[in-house]
């Protein structure tokens, strides 16, 4: 609590508070950077999770959709990362102190994580790799709704609660 | 009936006055929004970055652009659905705001794009002639990162 309390308090007077906020139109802009990034990563985990059930793509490898499209989300994933983090300097007694915020971070690991998970069990099935078993669809269900989640939980910072007494 | 008219109709609905009072239900509505309208962008801008030839040049474009599509319509009707009952959140502000209009006009102007893509481009699309396509995929994918902003903007006018 006192790290994060003397991170934002540092953040707040640093040049990169004061440049995002020089502007009034910077912060809507990079949201809207933001959500652009955002569609990058929707549709390149509905492609994965599509081919791995087998419902689009089958002809080629999962393999091979998984290279192009999860290269896709880790560059957009540095992109929300940098907008993620500038957003934050705007208003740096905001986002850090509410709990949803933390549970969007956890969120983002584990849909990272289910979602290049599809790359193991692709590994040595071989011919078998056409059919969508019951892991895959486990899996694409998992990241589907863990990317739902961080949405969800983004969007949520705006509404939630912020820590009492945490920052002002 | 005029505008105020109607936006006065929507405000005094059941849904209008759900929305006000909940605290969790305009969030919620505009999260679905949220993940409905990347789906449509992504979806849309692949489809343009292909007609544009910048990305899978190796795959055929119309089977590309069929494979999409469900996704496109699908986050469209959704996009839709919970934008339209956004609106019943504050229908006097919303009609009032620049953005929001402006976004409507927009979104009419991109239904049009695709009506003449359909219409008139894809059915005469040989090798020889690329152009039209990619005139229309430009058009496409600057209408649609507009759209997003002007709704991203409307937040911070109304």
């Amino acid at each position: 609590m006192t790290i994060l309390r003397g991170f934002a308090v540092w953040l707040a007077h640093s040049p990169i508070t004061a440049a995002v906020t020089a502007r009034f139109w910077f912060v809507p802009e990079i949201q809207i950077i933001h959500i652009a990034a955002i569609a990058a990563v929707v549709i390149a985990v509905a492609l994965i999770n599509l081919r791995a059930v087998g419902l689009i793509e089958t002809d080629r490898p999962l393999r091979a959709v998984l290279d192009t499209w999860l290269r896709v989300i880790l560059i957009a994933v540095a992109v929300l990362a940098v907008t993620g983090f500038l957003l934050i300097a705007s208003e740096p007694g905001r986002a850090l102190f509410r709990t949803v915020f933390w549970v969007k971070l956890g969120l983002i690991a584990v849909a990272l994580a289910v979602t290049a998970a599809h790359g193991l069990i692709a590994q040595g099935e071989g011919d078998a790799e056409h059919r969508p078993t019951l892991a895959r669809r486990a899996l694409a269900i998992v990241s589907v709704l863990a990317w739902t989640g961080v949405i969800f939980a983004g969007r949520w910072i705006a509404y939630a609660e912020g820590w009492p007494g945490a920052f002002s | 009936m005029s505008l105020q008219d109607f936006a006065n109709t929507l405000a005094a609905t059941p849904l209008a006055a759900e929305l006000t009072d909940s605290t969790w239900l305009f969030g919620a509505v505009e999260s679905v929004h949220v993940v409905a309208l990347t789906l449509v962008l992504g979806s849309i801008a692949l489809v343009d970055l292909r007609l544009l030839g910048l990305i899978e040049r190796d795959t055929d474009a119309d089977g590309f652009v069929r494979r999409l599509l469900p996704l496109t319509w699908g986050g469209f009707a959704l996009a839709a659905l919970t934008g339209s009952t956004l609106v019943f959140a504050n229908p006097q502000g919303y009609f009032a705001n620049t953005f929001f209009l402006g976004k409507l006009v927009l979104l009419a102007l991109a239904g049009l794009n695709v009506l003449v893509f359909h219409r008139f481009v894809q059915p005469r699309r040989n090798p020889g002639s690329a152009l039209a396509p990619r005139v229309s995929a430009g058009i496409s994918l600057v209408l649609w990162l507009t759209i997003v902003s002007f709704g991203r903007w409307i937040g911070f006018t109304i």
